[in-house]
């Protein structure tokens, strides 16, 4: 017995030091969104492992417009509106192709190989084809345009709104859909007034999830947008000032207000995070 | 004789239209991103074209310039191509196995009751939620010669360690591979976790009293059952790992030199930076090939699961 609660002591302290070390990481760059310039690296001969005085000049540095002699002033104000609006957008996109085609899956057995293409295609590098697809937008004069930028988010996440949904229409019994038609409902009709309401809770979690994966893009963004519709991720990637070099500081803070949405989101559907991310594969 | 499915009872031509409208928005998107476009790559990877030295002409007079598999031939023969290939699936090796080992053993920890379960069950998923290029920056940060690493290193090793570890070829690499392990264990681990509280418990407990122990049980009992499970999540995880770019851009940008390229990274810059685009055309076509042939025995698993369910 008393071996057992050593066993049990050791391997808490070990879940302990794990945690430490999968946290460690966020709490740097959360700290360092709130220290002042002299204590983003120990190039002073001493490192902060906490801010001593807090700030929120990295936000504001960022944010506010006020700050004239500043040349990053206020320029994180549009790649935050523009990764909301093509994170929401496309995730709209994914969401209304990937629900219908689900259902077709799911009930019609149609899509013939369109189930196993969609698996595919998250196998392919996305810059593999980014070339052309770059090309047609400068055709079209899409090139840095939020609905240029969409539409490939649209196609990028489809598989998992695709496949997501198809497990939540699978879980839903045939019976109900069948019994509305035998009743004289149209097939449309057993669609939208039966199975969509029903589904409600599933369309909700895969949206979300779909989010987060728009959210978290970079390299399309990096490749399709040049000034006016860069996103968080770009934005960070391209923030530097000649005069202090890396920043740091402002850096971490566009970070953390990155991390905010996918770390709520991903809490609020931790259940269906393995569903998803596995395409169904595994149920919990 | 009326068909058992009430769908087909009704309007049979009504019922097969529904079904095509249905799947037809998702058709229409992949023919126009992904099945032009690609047809777009072939015929440009077959020309010497690029906008930098084809004097004015467009992308479909690329005719011109026309270069049968000069390209394939080129890149099959060039050393920082056959590199990125080869070091992308380093990572993929390395990566893969370590991020399912450290979640197994994470898993069969999180089995048993502990104080504050939730919490730390939360904190561990984290990562996974960081947008991969914020985490690439976090640990730009964290591998800085005057960063958090070299100061733990010199508390502990009590000298002043100012290593510069992303200016290293291979250290650059293993960082990145850090980088990588600390975001995407956290998914393996949940996968893992979520195969184990799913066995059947009984099957287990008879394997108890029937004497075995835990080597045995692991291997007789748990890990047949597991099988499945662990096999989608080397797939899933492999098959993201292989296309990493976010975290080595915003890393190394590929430096030092090459020596941190991954496919996407050597296809980006050749693409970006030195706008040399029939060239990557057919790098992504190369990789497609590859790709789709590595993908029909990966996927094998997951379709077989599907049709199961």
């Amino acid at each position: 017995m008393e071996q057992k609660l050593f066993v049990k002591i050791l391997k808490f302290i070990l879940v302990i030091v794990v945690t430490v070390l999968f946290l460690f990481p966020i709490y740097w760059m959360v700290t360092m969104a709130f220290k002042p310039y002299t204590e983003w690296t120990a190039a002073g001969g001493k490192i902060f492992w906490y801010p001593t005085k807090p700030t929120l000049d990295n936000f504001r540095s960022i944010f506010s417009k006020q700050l004239k002699m500043n040349p990053i002033a206020g320029t994180a104000i549009r790649p935050v509106v523009n990764s909301l609006i093509v994170a929401v957008v496309g995730t709209a996109i994914a969401m209304i192709a990937g629900v219908l085609a689900a259902y077709g899956i799911s009930r019609y057995k149609r899509g013939g190989n369109l189930p196993f293409s969609l698996l595919q295609l998250r196998m392919f590098p996305p810059i593999a084809i980014i070339i052309p697809i770059m090309i047609m937008w400068a055709f079209l004069r899409m090139i840095d345009t939020w609905f240029g930028l969409v539409v490939i988010y649209g196609v990028v996440t489809l598989p998992f709104a695709t496949w997501l949904m198809k497990t939540f229409f699978d879980d839903i019994p045939h019976e109900l859909d069948e019994a509305a038609i035998v009743d004289g409902c149209s097939n449309a009709g057993a669609f939208v007034k039966v199975v969509l309401p029903l589904a409600k809770g599933g369309i909700a979690s895969t949206a979300l999830f779909v989010f987060i994966l728009n959210w978290s893009d970079f390299l399309v963004a990096l490749v399709l947008t040049d000034r006016r519709w860069t996103t968080i991720p770009v934005h960070i990637s391209k923030l530097q000032s000649a005069l202090v070099g890396q920043l740091y500081g402002p850096k971490a803070a566009l970070g953390v207000i990155a991390a905010i949405p996918p770390i709520v989101f991903g809490i609020l559907i931790q259940k269906y995070l393995v569903r998803g991310l596995t395409f169904g594969a595994i149920k919990k | 004789m009326a068909s058992k499915n009430p769908r087909k009872q009704k309007n049979v031509s009504d019922t097969a239209r529904f079904g095509l409208f249905l799947t037809l928005p998702a058709q229409v998107m992949l023919f126009f991103i992904v099945v032009f476009p690609m047809l777009a790559a072939i015929y440009l990877s077959l020309s010497t074209w690029s906008p930098l030295t084809s004097e004015g002409t467009f992308w479909y007079q690329a005719y011109k310039y026309w270069g049968w598999l000069s390209n394939y031939w080129g890149l099959v023969r060039q050393k920082d191509y056959l590199l990125a290939l080869a070091r992308t699936f380093i990572i993929v090796l390395v990566v893969v196995p370590v991020e399912f080992f450290i979640g197994l053993g994470l898993a069969f920890l999180f089995l048993e009751k502990f104080p504050g379960k939730k919490v730390f069950h939360s904190i561990i998923l984290m990562p996974m939620m960081i947008v991969p290029a914020v985490a690439g920056f976090i640990f730009y940060m964290i591998f800085q010669s005057a960063g958090p690493l070299n100061a733990v290193l010199s508390r502990v090793l009590f000298r002043d360690v100012t290593l510069t570890w992303l200016t290293g070829k291979v250290s650059a690499l293993i960082c990145i591979m850090i980088a990588d392990i600390w975001e995407w264990t956290p998914l393996m681990f949940l996968i893992l976790l979520s195969g184990l509280m799913a066995l059947p418990e009984d099957q287990i407990n008879a394997a108890v009293i029937l004497g075995a122990n835990r080597w045995q049980r692991f291997k007789m009992v748990i890990f047949p059952l597991m099988k499945p499970v662990i096999v989608i999540a080397l797939i899933i995880r492999g098959m993201e790992a292989v296309k990493i770019f976010d975290p080595i851009w915003l890393m190394t940008a590929g430096g030092p030199g090459t020596s941190t390229e991954s496919i996407s990274v050597y296809m980006y810059k050749h693409g970006f930076k030195y706008l040399n685009w029939s060239w990557v055309a057919a790098a992504g076509i190369l990789v497609l090939i590859l790709m789709s042939v590595i993908s029909m025995f990966a996927l094998k698993p997951l379709k077989e699961k599907k049709q199961e369910a």
